[in-house]
């Protein structure tokens, strides 16, 4: 199911100009012993990102997420499906698919026994890149990464927001067109992602940039990213921006809370104009519906006509926890509830949720 | 291509420069058999009193002592031991998903094999050289043995000494590395490497002559490339008399190990690096099964 535009937004020129490509992918990981069940990471998964835009891949973990961003960065060959890359294919022209992005892990991947200016250095030396425009452009990243006093310090003496925003210079030194960030705020206090935030737009707004970021906090995906596709159990279960995620699940959500053992108000609810679906929960009431403050006069005066006192009622406008809830038909959870990720391959064929018939 | 490869080369000398504990690992053991095994294990003194020291030199290949043949021996055995540590950094770099960053990017694979089997390689010729300039010091100190070299030694000879150093030491770097990019744990790479030890050590010349093996012992302990490099590094330093083949003969042995262990290092390497486990076989087949 996709809900609101799947596609990209269009290009100043007025023609489609799509940098990632993706078509009916399939990733299937071998079971790690004889008798254990194969995990399906990723299970025919399609869109498109636009040139310049910040496109996040929602979902929880254990989602298909890293998988989804290996294929694309060529360090995973998948077992079906195409991807393209700037037009080229990246199980077919890998080395030039390389070249063309810049990628940053969920974990930190840095080297702990070298300074952050050697590790961005020797980075820049694997594209090719070496002289004094490469110390110059490191010593830019790490004053915009706010990292310009510790630069010259060993990374094992660095902080876990340090690490995070070294991984992010370390991923741009090449001053690459397209990135690619897996959870880039994994870790990160609200401060830092706040900052990191701002220099992602900052990225995409002067050097127009393409972003293609994973995450799982969904105030991350409404906040930052231009367009979202939401994956679950390695399905994308729906693509647009996030306003057109929210409004496509159809409008508000009224609380309407009432006082203890009053008569029942769902009758009166539910033939209301704009009412979608009433559920009753003890002595409250959610209402779906279309016009959460218009609802509220009349629904207040109804009540009162049917001699029940009402105690309460907030609207809420959607949030994309709702929009998953409705499309996945489970509550999203965030991290902690979930199980800890195993990366390996210990848990036999089993996902992080289980994804099994 | 070049600068990648100085790249990774840069990285692995300043992680190198900065973890001294190769001080240690590197230096110790060569110079414990140096001072206590190579001093007390003095062949020389099991001979009668009053044999000419011409019959010891024989049995000896042209060594003026027991001293000078082992250490000779010793420098063989400390690269190789040196080597055995190649496959260790590939290891962590993989746990610590590093190598999946610079997989990343568009060095060639190749490159990063070769670039560890240049520095490792590089590395373990330390060691060698450690051992060679301690024992030529230990000849002037009195009372202790040290090795002494015949006169005759050319900058030829030398050149000759270092070409065998030096393909032994690609020869095992390329081999032990290979391993440590097929390994996933660090203890399955040193149960292999312990495994392997003892009979690639044991079964050289390094540490005794042959002619006092037994004829079975002799056929292995000549093919070992251990063996075909000291056979040369001893001919440098003290003459070809008592060799039934030439430097020329054992060299081109030794090359056909190191060509042997850098082909095999290239394909483990290579397989390892592809980084993609629907590429093995079983995983095709089964991604097939599934898909239908
Ligand atoms: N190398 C692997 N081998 C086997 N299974 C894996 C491997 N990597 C990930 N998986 C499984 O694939 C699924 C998707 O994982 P991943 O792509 O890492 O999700 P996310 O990044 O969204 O958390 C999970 O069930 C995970 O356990
Ligand atoms: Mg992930």
């Amino acid at each position: 199911m996709t809900v609101g535009a799947g596609n990209p937004r269009t290009s100043a020129e007025g023609g489609h100009d799509v940098v990632i490509d993706v078509d009916n992918l399939r990733m299937i990981y071998p079971a790690p012993k004889p008798g254990a069940l194969p995990t399906v990471a990723v299970d025919g998964v399609s869109f498109q990102v636009g040139r310049g835009e910040i496109f996040g891949f929602l979902g929880p973990n254990g989602a298909g997420k890293t998988t989804t961003i290996s294929i694309l960065t060529t360090l995973l060959q998948p077992t079906a499906g195409h991807a393209r890359v700037e037009g080229i294919d990246v199980g077919t022209r890998p080395n030039d698919v390389r070249r063309k992005l810049g990628l940053v892990f969920q974990r930190s991947t840095a080297d702990e026994e070298l300074t952050g200016r050697e590790n961005m250095a020797i980075q820049a030396g694997l594209y090719g890149h070496s002289g004094t425009s490469v110390d110059r452009r490191v010593t830019e990243l790490l004053v915009q990464m706010d990292l310009g006093s510790v630069g010259d310090r060993l990374v094992k003496t660095y902080s876990g927001g340090m690490r995070r925003r070294l991984e992010l210079a370390v991923g741009m030194v090449h001053d690459p067109k397209l990135l690619f960030l897996d959870e880039p705020t994994l870790g990160l206090d609200p401060q830092g992602r706040a900052g990191f935030w701002r220099y992602i737009r900052t990225l995409r707004g002067s050097e127009g940039v393409t972003v293609f970021m994973t995450t799982h906090y969904l105030d991350e995906a409404d906040q930052l990213c231009d367009r979202i596709a939401v994956i679950d159990r390695g399905k994308i279960v729906a693509t647009g921006t996030p306003k057109e995620l929210k409004d496509g699940i159809g409008g508000d959500t009224l609380e309407v809370a009432v006082a203890p053992g009053a008569a029942d108000l769902s009758p009166l609810l539910t033939p209301m104009p704009g009412v979608k679906a009433v559920s009753r929960r003890e002595d409250s009431y959610r209402v779906k519906c279309t016009n959460g403050e218009q609802l509220i006069p009349k629904v207040v005066l109804a009540a009162e006509q049917a001699g029940i006192s009402v105690r309460g009622v907030t609207v809420a406008k959607p949030t994309l926890d709702e929009v998953f809830l409705e499309l996945t038909g489970h509550a999203y959870r965030e991290e902690g509830e979930s199980p800890k990720e195993d990366r390996s391959g210990g848990n036999g064929g089993g996902s992080d949720q289980g994804r099994r018939p | 291509m070049m600068l990648p490869m100085a790249s990774l080369i840069r990285r692995e000398y300043l992680r190198w420069i900065r973890a001294p504990t190769w001080v240690i690992s590197g230096l110790m053991s060569p110079i414990l058999y140096l001072l206590l095994f190579g001093q007390a294990f003095n062949l020389g003194k099991l001979l009668p009193p009053g044999t000419p020291a011409s019959a010891l030199s024989q049995v000896l290949s042209g060594a003026p002592n027991y001293f000078s043949y082992f250490a000779v021996g010793m420098v063989a055995f400390a690269s190789v031991t040196a080597a055995m540590f190649s496959g260790t950094g590939i290891i962590f770099d993989k746990q610590l998903g590093i190598l999946q960053r610079i997989l990343s990017t568009p060095i060639s694979r190749r490159s990063v094999f070769l670039s560890s089997l240049v520095f490792r390689g590089m590395l373990t010729l330390i060691p060698a050289f450690l051992v060679v300039g301690f024992a030529l010091l230990l000849a002037d100190v009195p009372g202790v043995a040290g090795l002494t070299v015949s006169s005759g030694v050319t900058v030829l000879d030398s050149v000759q000494f270092l070409a065998a150093a030096l393909v032994l030491s690609v020869a095992f770097t390329a081999l032990f590395l290979s391993f440590g990019f097929a390994a996933q744990r660090i203890e399955s790479y040193f149960g292999v490497v312990t495994i392997l030890q003892l009979p690639i050590l044991l079964t050289s010349n390094a540490m005794y002559p042959t002619s006092i093996m037994p004829t079975w012992l002799q056929y292995l302990v000549g093919f070992n490339p251990i063996s075909l490099a000291v056979n040369i590094m001893r001919m440098s330093l003290f003459g070809t008399a008592g060799y039934p083949y030439s430097a020329g003969i054992y060299f081109a042995g030794l090359l056909a190990w190191a060509v042997l262990f850098v082909g095999l290092a290239l394909l483990l390497a290579s397989r390892a690096l592809r980084t993609n486990p629907a590429a093995s076989p079983t995983g095709s087949a089964l991604s097939q099964a599934i898909a239908e």
